[in-house]
């Protein structure tokens, strides 16, 4: 069984591009549209690669971050925030291992991520 | 009223007054005098009469005479009061010389003890009269002594005769004299009444001009809607105006007379505003003059200038606090409302992009020829609108003083091999070959912010491709000295006419004429490129040839190292 990805993003239409971006890359998806589900499932899972937006519905994404960089059980999952705010992005800069300012491209996303699996 | 100014006020013979009324004074004065003096007489007559050497007769007589002149006074002095002066002088002067022809003996009236009584009327009529009556007088008492003296059979007195005219003369003399100075003095005096007259009347006019000025000068400054405070030198304020008060909210009393200090460690400004206001108004710096400060819930404009006397020797401080706080909402709510509509119109675009893409990747199955080109078509336009969108934000960040420049270690030649990512298939697809060159004296790390320098080669370049219609476009990094560096872009285009070199680099302006609309964007490319290379405080310049071409250079402060970076200067907006 393929890696699993974790898409946290609230908006339909980019959740769908960027679950078939990581696909293509090989990862085994999951789509999650607010703070809350993301909070609850970060605990049952451990996945590769997390692509989180900031400013999604309940919690914000900066907490869900440091909440995953607080877990040791998710020492080696990679997070891709995905963002619309520069200001907001340069702010995780530090926390993130990638940090990716919309408009984020189907190839972009699918190419960085590739490149993420080959590392593990 | 005591007595004494009763008598003052009879006695007293005004100088000032018309010649007439001072006449009518002296002969009320006389007629007292003389309708009080006989009157003893009466009592003592009484008394007397029948003793020795004074005859029931002659007592008599006397009684008569006090009593006469004393009812004669009185008559007098009513025609003096309500008829004439003159009349009632004239007739107590002729009264006078009756009266004495009565007076005694008429040897002693001709030759004796009593020939003295007739030059008084001669005296009197140069005071009462005027002066050239005393020798109608002197003429009177001559008559007088004359016919007492042929009725009592005695020799004429001739040498008093010639002595009443030698009195009219000497009584002339000093009458006119006395007239003529009077007369001056009334000049004198009507000359002062009328200067005192002047002076009062200009004294009260320059008194009503200076409240009108100063209330004035008060209801200006009273009304304007702008806070006014102005310093002493000293640092102490002199004078503050009623919008001031209700601006920092603090009554007038509380600010006037206090120091610059005190008004501003009471304020509900934030420490750092508090030294800025403070360097203002101490040294009323050019720099500083404009600038916003949040004062409790509201947004003040402070500006501050000497006040200078009439020498140019600064005396002062005025400053004045203008109210911005609705403008400061409206420019935040403008800003905010940039961003939204950026943020809201990104994420479809990004969608449209991101499906586009995925149908030319064949990620929901093959696709023909057509479909891709389609795709492809979707994907380019929907970049172009997403560069106009990040534009506008950045354009708002800029304005709202949002935008940051980062210092971090970056490689030139990476930057350049980026904006070639951007850039090579745009120009490529205008048949315009795009050359860089990035010269060996550039140092191979500098510090800067890569995504704004980027953004500043990709904005350029890309103007360089939108007004280029064939050769080549040259792109050039260079260190220009051991302080700066340059990015430097050369098109092949039309070039910008001389009177559009003023505006090229202001927001939402293009060139006017016919390549305007042909070239796509809002106007934004030069104007962000401007306002990021200011913000490195940096500077731009631009050599443009028509129809050869332009040129822009762009100059950087070269930082080399971490931690010599230099201060990026501070907005104030």
């Amino acid at each position: 069984m393929s890696e699993l990805a974790l898409i946290i993003e609230d908006d339909e239409d980019l959740s769908e591009i960027f679950g078939q971006a990581l696909s293509a890359a090989g990862f085994t998806t999951e789509v999650i549209r607010d703070g809350l589900s993301a909070q609850e499932r970060i605990k049952q899972v451990v996945p590769s690669v997390v692509t989180l937006d900031m400013h999604i519905p309940h919690i914000p994404g900066n907490i869900i971050l440091d909440q995953i960089r607080a877990d040791k059980r998710l020492a080696n999952t990679r997070v891709v925030v995905t963002t619309a705010d520069a200001q907001m992005g340069e702010t995780v800069r530090g926390t993130a291992d990638l940090v990716l300012i919309k408009p984020i491209t189907f190839t972009q996303l699918r190419d960085l991520t590739f490149r993420l699996h080959q590392w593990e | 009223m005591n007595i004494k100014s009763i008598l003052d006020n009879l006695l007293n013979i005004p100088s000032i007054d018309p010649e007439d009324s001072r006449r009518r004074k002296l002969l009320t004065i006389l007629l007292f005098g003389v309708a009080v003096l006989p009157l003893p007489l009466i009592p003592i007559s009484l008394f007397l009469g029948g003793t020795t050497g004074f005859t029931q007769n002659e007592a008599q007589i006397t009684v008569a005479i006090a009593v006469t002149v004393f009812i004669v006074s009185i008559i007098l002095y009513g025609i003096n009061r309500y008829l004439s002066g003159r009349l009632s002088a004239s007739l107590f002067l002729f009264f006078l010389c009756v009266i004495f022809v009565f007076a005694d003996a008429p040897e002693e009236l001709v030759n004796g003890r009593s020939l003295i009584l007739f030059t008084i009327p001669i005296v009197f009529s140069s005071i009462l009269l005027g002066p050239a009556s005393s020798f109608v007088f002197a003429l009177l008492s001559s008559i007088e002594i004359a016919a007492i003296a042929y009725f009592a059979d005695i020799f004429p007195n001739v040498p008093a005769m010639v002595s009443f005219f030698a009195l009219a003369v000497v009584s002339w003399l000093s009458g006119r004299s006395l007239e003529q100075a009077l007369k001056d003095l009334r000049v004198v005096n009507a000359e002062l009444d009328q200067r005192v007259v002047e002076r009062t009347s200009e004294l009260s006019a320059a008194l009503t001009r200076e409240i009108i000025e100063a209330g004035r000068r008060e209801a200006i400054l009273n009304s304007i809607a702008d806070g006014v405070v102005v310093f002493d030198r000293n640092g102490m304020a002199i004078l503050a105006n009623p919008s001031i008060s209700i601006l920092i909210n603090k009554p007038q009393k509380e600010i006037i007379g206090r120091g610059l200090n005190d008004l501003l460690d009471s304020s509900e400004l934030k420490a750092g505003d508090r030294g800025n206001v403070a360097a203002l108004l101490e040294k009323s710096a050019q720099d500083f003059s404009n600038f916003r400060v949040a004062w409790g819930k509201k947004t003040l404009s402070v500006n501050a200038a000497d006040v200078r006397d009439d020498n140019d020797r600064v005396i002062g401080t005025v400053a004045v606090f203008r109210d911005f706080t609705r403008e400061a909402e409206l420019e935040q709510m403008k800003n905010t409302f940039v961003a939204i509509v950026s943020h809201e119109l990104r994420t479809p675009l990004n969608a449209i992009l991101g499906y586009a893409e995925m149908l030319k990747e064949a990620v929901y199955g093959q696709i023909n020829e057509k479909q891709q080109g389609v795709s492809v078509r979707i994907m380019t336009n929907t970049q172009r609108l997403l560069g106009i969108v990040s534009d506008l934000l950045d354009q708002a960040q800029i304005e709202a003083g949002r935008l940051k420049i980062q210092m971090v270690p970056c490689k030139p030649a990476e930057l350049l091999d980026n904006m070639r990512g951007v850039m090579d298939k745009i120009a490529s697809d205008k048949g315009l070959s795009l050359i860089t060159e990035l010269d060996p004296s550039m140092p191979s790390i500098i510090i800067g912010d890569p995504q704004r320098l980027q953004q500043i080669m990709v904005n350029l370049a890309g103007n360089a491709v939108k007004f280029s219609d064939k050769g080549s476009i040259y792109v050039k990094v260079f260190s220009y000295d051991k302080k700066s560096w340059r990015i430097q872009t050369i098109d092949s285009g039309n070039g910008i006419p001389e009177d559009a070199l003023g505006y090229i680099f202001e927001s939402f302006r293009q060139v006017e004429g016919a390549s305007t609309r042909q070239h796509g964007g809002v106007g934004l490319g030069l104007s962000i490129v401007k306002q990021l290379v200011e913000l490195m405080n940096g500077t731009i310049a631009v050599k443009t040839e028509i129809g050869k071409g332009s040129t822009f250079t762009v100059t950087l402060p070269l930082v080399m190292h971490e931690g010599l970076t230099i201060p990026l200067r501070s907005r104030q907006e």
